[in-house]
C-alpha cells in the first residue's frame, strides 16, 4: 500500500439555507438573534485516502457533493467537523484566469495570477517562457487579456496554473478546454505529473475520461460515499447504478 | 504571531495587487496618472470658493511658517482625508468585488482589503509631493519636517486599513453597508476641521460651556474623532512648520493601533467563512 498524499478523514459540511436571505442590515434586525435556517447536509461523514502517485478521480451525479469536497480539498471552505490532511504542496484549479484583470496584458498577468497561486516572483521569471510557449499566445502576449479569443484566455490560464508545480494537483472539469491539440497536451502535462510521482485529483462527468486517466476513484451520492478504490470497478458500480435507477 | 507571519508571506501578493489596482485604473485614459490630482484640484476649488471667498471661513496664518493661504491650509487636511475616505470605501467594497476569486482560489484573503491601502497611498504621494512643493513655493519650510511627515502618513495609513478592513467584513454580511459608508463618510468630513478652523469650535464650545449640565463640552467629544488629531498633525507639520504636541502623537498612534489590531481580530474571526459568506 502506498502512502496516502491526501487522507480525508471523517469530513461533514453543511451549509445553511436561509429562508429569507436579503443581507440587509434590516431583516437582521427584524430577526432578533436568532435566524431562520435549516442545515443541508453537502457532505456526510465522508473519509478515504488518496495514494501519492495516483490519478484520484471523484464521480457522482449533479449534487452529489463533489464540487464541495473539491473546494474542501482547495482550502476554499472548512469542514464543519472532521479534518484533510495533505502531504505536500496542494495547488487547486477550479477556475482556470480567475484573477485576471482584463486592461493588463497577458504579460502582466502571468505574474499576477501567479502570485495568487501563490508562486514567487523569481519562479514565474524562471517558469515564464515556459509558461507562454504552453499557452500558445507568443504573438499576443504584450496585448491586454481582454482582445484574447475565450479559447487563448483559458489556455492562458491554465498555462499558469499548471506550472505552480505542486505535489498535489486538485482539478475541476477544466479539462474541456482549448482545441483537440491543446487538450492533447494537457493530458501529456498530467501524465509527466503522474511519472514524476505527484498526485492528481480530478473531477469528471466524462466517464471515459476518468476511465482514461484515473486508476483510482470515490463515488459520491448526496453527500454520502458510496464506494473508493480501484478505477475500473468504482465507475462500472456507479454506470450500473444510474441505468439500473 | 502566526497570523502576522501569514500575512508577511503573501506580501509579494500584496505588491502584485497593488500594482493592478493602480496600473488598472487609468487605462486607457488620455491624462492617465494626472486624473488622481483632478479630484483634490476640483475640491479645493469648489471648497476655496464657498467656504474661503463666500463664507470667509479665516483660519489662523501658520505659525511660524506665516503663510497665509485658504486653498494650502485646507489642501493640508483635505488630501489625508481623501486619501481615508477612499481607502474606507474601496476597501469596503474589496470582498464582495472579487467574489468570484474568492470562491476560486485559496490565497490570503487579507491582502484584498490592504491592497486598496496602497493604491490610495501611491496616489496620495503623488498629491502630497505636489502640495509640498506648492507650499515651498508660498514660502514654507517643509523640507526639514518630511521624516516626521512620512511617519505621520504611516500612521493615518495603518488607521485606514484597520478601519478599511472592519467595513469590508461588514459589507459581506450586510450589503447596506457601502451605501451607509457613503453617508457617514460625508457627515465626518464635517466633524473634521478640514474645511473650518477647529477655533470656531473652540469658541462654540466656550459659549456653550458644559452640556446639559455635565462637564462635558463640544469640545470634548469632537476630541474623540480620530481624523481632528491626524489633521492637527498634518497641519502642524506642513502648514505651521513645527514640532506638534507630544499628546497630539500618542492619540494618534493609539488610535492606529487600535484600530489595525481590532481590524485584524475582526477579520481573521471571519476569513475562513467568506467563500460561504459571499
Amino acid at each position: 500500500m502506498t502512502p496516502a498524499a491526501v487522507r480525508v478523514d471523517h469530513v461533514t459540511k453543511s451549509f445553511r439555507l436561509y429562508h429569507e436571505r436579503n443581507q440587509s442590515l434590516k431583516s437582521a434586525v427584524m430577526r432578533g438573534r436568532r435566524s431562520v435556517h435549516d442545515d443541508f447536509l453537502a457532505l456526510d461523514d465522508v473519509s478515504f485516502d488518496v495514494p501519492t502517485g495516483s490519478t484520484f478521480g471523484l464521480i457522482g451525479s449533479n449534487g452529489s457533493g463533489k464540487s464541495t469536497l473539491l473546494k474542501c480539498l482547495a482550502n476554499i471552505y472548512h469542514p464543519n467537523a472532521g479534518s484533510i490532511t495533505h502531504f505536500g504542496k496542494i495547488a487547486a484549479m477550479l477556475e482556470v484566469g480567475s484573477g485576471f484583470h482584463h486592461e493588463l496584458s497577458g504579460r502582466e498577468n502571468i505574474f499576477l495570477n501567479g502570485s495568487i497561486l501563490g508562486m514567487s516572483r523569481k519562479e514565474v521569471t524562471r517558469k515564464f517562457d515556459e509558461i507562454v510557449d504552453f499557452s500558445g499566445v507568443e504573438q499576443f502576449i504584450d496585448q491586454p487579456v481582454k482582445n484574447y479569443s475565450s479559447g487563448m484566455y483559458v489556455r492562458l490560464g491554465f498555462a499558469i496554473a499548471i506550472n505552480v508545480e505542486p505535489d498535489i494537483l486538485v482539478v475541476d472539469e477544466v479539462l474541456a478546454v482549448g482545441d483537440a491539440e491543446f487538450q492533447e497536451k494537457c493530458f501529456h502535462k498530467f501524465e509527466d505529473f503522474k511519472r514524476d510521482g505527484k498526485t492528481v485529483i480530478l473531477v469528471s462527468h466524462s466517464m471515459d475520461t476518468v476511465k482514461q486517466m484515473c486508476d483510482h476513484a470515490a463515488w459520491l451520492s448526496h453527500g454520502k460515499l458510496i464506494s473508493a478504490g480501484a478505477a475500473v470497478p468504482t465507475i462500472n458500480a456507479y454506470l450500473h447504478s444510474l441505468s439500473a435507477g | 504571531m502566526k497570523y502576522l507571519q501569514e500575512v508577511w508571506g503573501s506580501r509579494e501578493l500584496l505588491l502584485n495587487l497593488t500594482s493592478r489596482e493602480v496600473r488598472g485604473k487609468y487605462k486607457r485614459t488620455i491624462f492617465g496618472q494626472l486624473w488622481s490630482l483632478a479630484n483634490p484640484l476640483a475640491l479645493m476649488l469648489i471648497y476655496s470658493l464657498v467656504f474661503g471667498v463666500l463664507f470667509k471661513s479665516n483660519p489662523l496664518p501658520g505659525d511660524p511658517s506665516g503663510l497665509d493661504v485658504f486653498a494650502l491650509w485646507l489642501l493640508c487636511g483635505l488630501l489625508p482625508w481623501t486619501f481615508f475616505s477612499a481607502v474606507v470605501s474601496t476597501a469596503a467594497s474589496s470582498l464582495v468585488g472579487n467574489a468570484n476569486l474568492i470562491q476560486k482560489v485559496s490565497f490570503s484573503r487579507i491582502v484584498l482589503p490592504l491592497s486598496t491601502v496602497g493604491s490610495s497611498a501611491y496616489n496620495w504621494g503623488f498629491e502630497m509631493v505636489v502640495l509640498l512643493v506648492a507650499v515651498s513655493i508660498a514660502g514654507g519650510f517643509v523640507l526639514p519636517w518630511i521624516p516626521l511627515l512620512l511617519i505621520v502618513m504611516v500612521l493615518l495609513a495603518v488607521f485606514a486599513a484597520g478601519v478599511g478592513l472592519i467595513f469590508s467584513i461588514a459589507n459581506v454580511y450586510f450589503r447596506d453597508t457601502q451605501y451607509l459608508l457613503g453617508i457617514v463618510l460625508q457627515l465626518w468630513i464635517y466633524l473634521t476641521p478640514i474645511i473650518y478652523p477647529i477655533q470656531l469650535v473652540e469658541a462654540a464650545s466656550h459659549t456653550h460651556g458644559g452640556l446639559l449640565g455635565t462637564p462635558v463640552t463640544i469640545l470634548g467629544l469632537y476630541d474623540l474623532n480620530p481624523m481632528v488629531h491626524f489633521v492637527a498633525l498634518f497641519r502642524e507639520l506642513i502648514y505651521d512648520n513645527r514640532w506638534p504636541d507630544g499628546v497630539e502623537w500618542l492619540i494618534c498612534v493609539c488610535w492606529a493601533l487600535a484600530a489595525l489590531v481590532i481590524g485584524m481580530i475582526v477579520f481573521r474571526k471571519n476569513e475562513r467563512n467568506l467563500a460561504e459568506a459571499l
